[in-house]
């Protein structure tokens, strides 16, 4: 099937998805960020900024949306907000501003106010410094963990929030929620990409 | 499915109440009305009807809110089972609130309950093995425990009527130590599997690699559908494709007419009268009003779970039974056992890059016990044996691809590596001092005793795992898997949510509880036939066995009332 045809007639290449934010000046801070065009339930601004250009970063749009056009930014604000208690909570700021002040100390600006250049060069540094998920088996980490740090975390969770999103885990993806039978050894190319579910 | 009768006001006096409404309960239920009993179910928990009461059986992640993610306050709720991964927001309704329900962990062990209507047989893993004489005999071969009251023979034809109604997939092997079980059509490996399957089989003397055997639906049976294969199965299954109380056994007891259920009744203690050395009926208190209730019956059957079912047992002082109820031997409490967990090896599969499967199929495949099995199989570092279980997949962790942007994202919407793993179950030993005893200092929400737990694997299972590993390891190592990794997660007992014993069945009443029809050898109207029963613990999954006993025991039950001998 092909997605790209299948994403015009849902609109989402024709521009009806959210509008990218558009980068204004700030003169209080002398920081260019972008204007967030939702509304937080637990975020502050430069957090949710700071979570919104690095899912974007990670996940951006091409033929296929991007992390923005389906709200993981919104839904991570909504997960931090609905399940953490209050001290992963706390963390959760913490390893925020902690990731600001490294970019402030090698570009002397936070995240979300750097080029895309000196973006790229910061998170090429953050997969190498950080941490590696252990296997999972039946839902139960193998072995001992050790810490992820920030930027892996967040990398995880923002492929969950675009992978069980609706407009990719229905559209991009491939869905099937009733498959009645097992086909137990297809050609990859009946399928197409990974199962959604 | 009509409604079920819940009215147990009109009517105290019953032929028969069956404690508890899981796995073996509802079996219980189902024999008891079919041979005639006006029966009494009790259920500590909620009606939970098939179908009408599975609210989250169809959802998507994007049909909620969170998406599965629980909240802080559901988290304290579940503050013990979310210990086993399994809790979501899809099946929250259907595991106990662990914060009314209190038990006390002296040595550390994962008490995993589901109070409704159906039990954990909503939430089970549904494999289903029959046991052979390996099983029944090894006590007695290697002096751990005592004897099995029965063997296989005894057994036999009631896995067979069992399996008949419940309807159990699987492809026969003619395998002793794992006799077939009468099969409704396998399920299917996909290619990974398969090809492992090969190189094992090739590469190691009587070891064989097979498709799970499990209680579920290949093709329609007695008026269920088949599986779907959308591996939605503990949120309940819209067609009762695979075997729970409230799809299979529980609408058969009602179908007769002669079931009652009584939800939210908290068993407090079988009542026993000295004059007539047997029990009369049960003591419930209704979880929702507090009010303490009466009901009489000719038989009683314990079918609470096995930790549950010990714990009614010692709260029921009398003043025959100081120590418990049917508690003669001392042993009451005792032998506590569950199969060791999540040790085992996993690692990545090349060349089937350009294969993938369609459905998500609700079962794995299944290693059946190699060792000790005969003289040629013999090992010196440990007693007994060990089944794995596990699967094949394209799965692989996209976060720790250490690439992003616009070609990584375009990647990891394709399917990632194959991954294969195997992960061991080992029969545990029964030893004494692995026990629970009621706790007066921790009162549960309705004021009563609860559970103090005190039971650890010990160095028999410590070797069997580490051959589990070792062996795994290899196996994966022989078929060509690359980057394998070998794990022992060191999980204590209750993580296999397979417990077993702690009133178990012998042929001596001096150091058993129950007798080989599951008889309480001092009061031979009460049967306890859920896991509480079990002389010994077999590396295979219990559930089948505990359906067969049940049923055995509510035919005997029967025949003995006709003969007026209870």
């Amino acid at each position: 099937m092909d997605r790209r045809s299948a994403l015009k007639k849902t609109g989402l290449l024709a521009g009806a998805a959210v509008a990218m934010p558009t980068m204004i000046s700030l003169l209080q801070s002398c920081e260019n960020e972008p204007r967030l065009t939702w509304k937080p339930e637990f975020f502050t601004k430069i957090e949710a900024n700071t979570v919104g250009t690095l899912v974007e970063m990670i996940l951006p749009r091409t033929d296929t949306p991007g992390a923005l056009d389906v709200k993981v930014d919104v839904f991570i604000d909504k997960v931090v907000s609905q399940t953490y208690d209050q001290k992963g909570q706390q963390n959760m700021r913490n390893e925020i501003t902690t990731f600001n002040n490294r970019c402030k100390e090698k570009f002397g600006t936070i995240f979300a106010s750097l080029d895309e250049s000196k973006r790229d060069e910061v998170l090429k540094a953050e997969e190498k410094s950080s941490g590696k998920f252990n296997p999972r088996i039946w839902g139960t980490t193998i072995g001992n963990q050790e810490p992820i740090g920030f930027y892996r975390s967040m990398k995880s969770m923002a492929i969950w929030a675009y992978f069980t999103s609706e407009e990719i885990g229905e559209k991009v993806l491939s869905y099937d929620p009733i498959p009645g039978n097992y086909e137990p050894c297809k050609p990859l190319s009946e399928v197409g990409n990974r199962w959604s579910l | 499915m009509a409604n079920f009768n819940i009215d147990a006001k009109k009517d105290m006096v019953y032929d028969a109440i069956v404690i508890g409404s899981g796995i073996s309960g509802g079996w219980a239920a189902k024999e008891l009305c079919e041979k005639g009993l006006k029966t009494l179910v009790l259920e500590r928990g909620r009606i939970v009807e098939h179908v009408k009461d599975y609210p989250t059986m169809n959802l998507d992640p994007w049909d909620t809110e969170l998406r599965g993610g629980l909240t802080p306050e559901q988290r304290k709720k579940h503050q013990v089972s979310i210990r086993s991964n399994w809790v979501g927001t899809d099946t929250a309704h259907f595991w106990a609130d662990d914060e009314a329900n209190p038990y006390t962990e002296v040595k550390p062990f994962l008490w995993l309950r589901a109070h409704q209507m159906g039990g954990r047989s909503l939430l089970w893993g549904k494999q289903t093995y029959r046991w052979s004489d390996l099983d029944f005999e090894a006590n007695s071969k290697d002096g751990h425990g005592v004897d099995w009251p029965m063997r296989y023979k005894d057994i036999e034809p009631w896995y067979t009527y069992v399996e008949k109604f419940a309807g159990i997939s699987g492809e026969p092997l003619g395998l002793p130590q794992l006799p077939d079980s009468h099969f409704l059509p396998p399920m299917e490996l996909n290619c990974v599997e398969k090809h492992i399957k090969s190189r094992i089989e090739k590469e190691f003397d009587s070891r064989h690699l097979i498709i799970g055997r499990c209680a579920h639906l290949t093709v329609p049976h007695n008026g269920r559908g088949q599986c779907q294969n959308r591996n939605r199965c503990s949120r309940g299954c819209p067609y009762g494709a695979y075997f729970s109380s409230n799809s299979v056994t529980l609408p058969a007891a009602h179908a007769t007419g002669k079931l009652t259920i009584r939800p939210f009744s908290i068993v407090q203690s079988i009542i026993y009268d000295d004059t007539k050395d047997k029990a009369t009926g049960v003591r419930i208190i209704d979880a929702e009003t507090n009010e303490d209730i009466e009901y009489s019956a000719k038989v009683i059957f314990c079918n609470a779970s096995t930790l549950s079912t010990t714990q009614i047992l010692l709260n029921s002082k009398s003043n025959r039974f100081e120590n418990g109820f049917g508690n003669d031997s001392g042993e009451l409490g005792h032998n506590l056992m569950d199969h060791t967990y999540r040790v085992g090896a996993m690692g990545k599969v090349e060349g089937f890059d350009d294969k993938y499967y369609k459905g998500r199929r609700p079962n794995g495949i299944y290693i059946p016990r190699y060792w000790n099995v005969d003289e040629k199989t013999k090992n010196d570092k440990f007693l007994r044996g060990f089944g794995y279980q596990g699967g094949g997949y394209r799965g692989g962790n996209a976060a720790n691809n250490e690439n992003f942007g616009a070609d990584f994202k375009e990647s990891i919407l394709k399917p990632g590596s194959w991954e294969f793993f195997i992960t061991g179950f080992a029969e545990c030993l029964p030893y004494h001092d692995n026990q629970v005893s009621l706790n007066t200092d921790v009162l549960d929400k309705w004021g009563q005793p609860t559970l103090a737990i005190d039971a650890e694997f010990k160095e028999n299972e410590r070797a069997a795992n580490k051959q589990i590993q070792e062996d795994a390891v290899e196996m994966l190592q022989k078929s060509g898997l690359k980057d394998i990794i070998g794990f022992d997660n060191e999980h204590p007992p209750g993580y296999g949510v397979h417990e077993m014993g702690t009133a178990r069945m012998g042929l001596d009443p001096k150091t058993s509880v129950l007798n080989g029809f599951n008889q309480v050898h001092a009061a031979n109207n009460v049967f306890v036939t859920d896991g509480a029963c079990m002389t010994s613990s077999s590396c295979v999954n219990p559930s089948l066995t505990y359906m067969a006993i049940t049923a055995r025991a509510a035919n005997h039950a029967v025949s003995e009332l006709k003969k007026m001998n209870l």
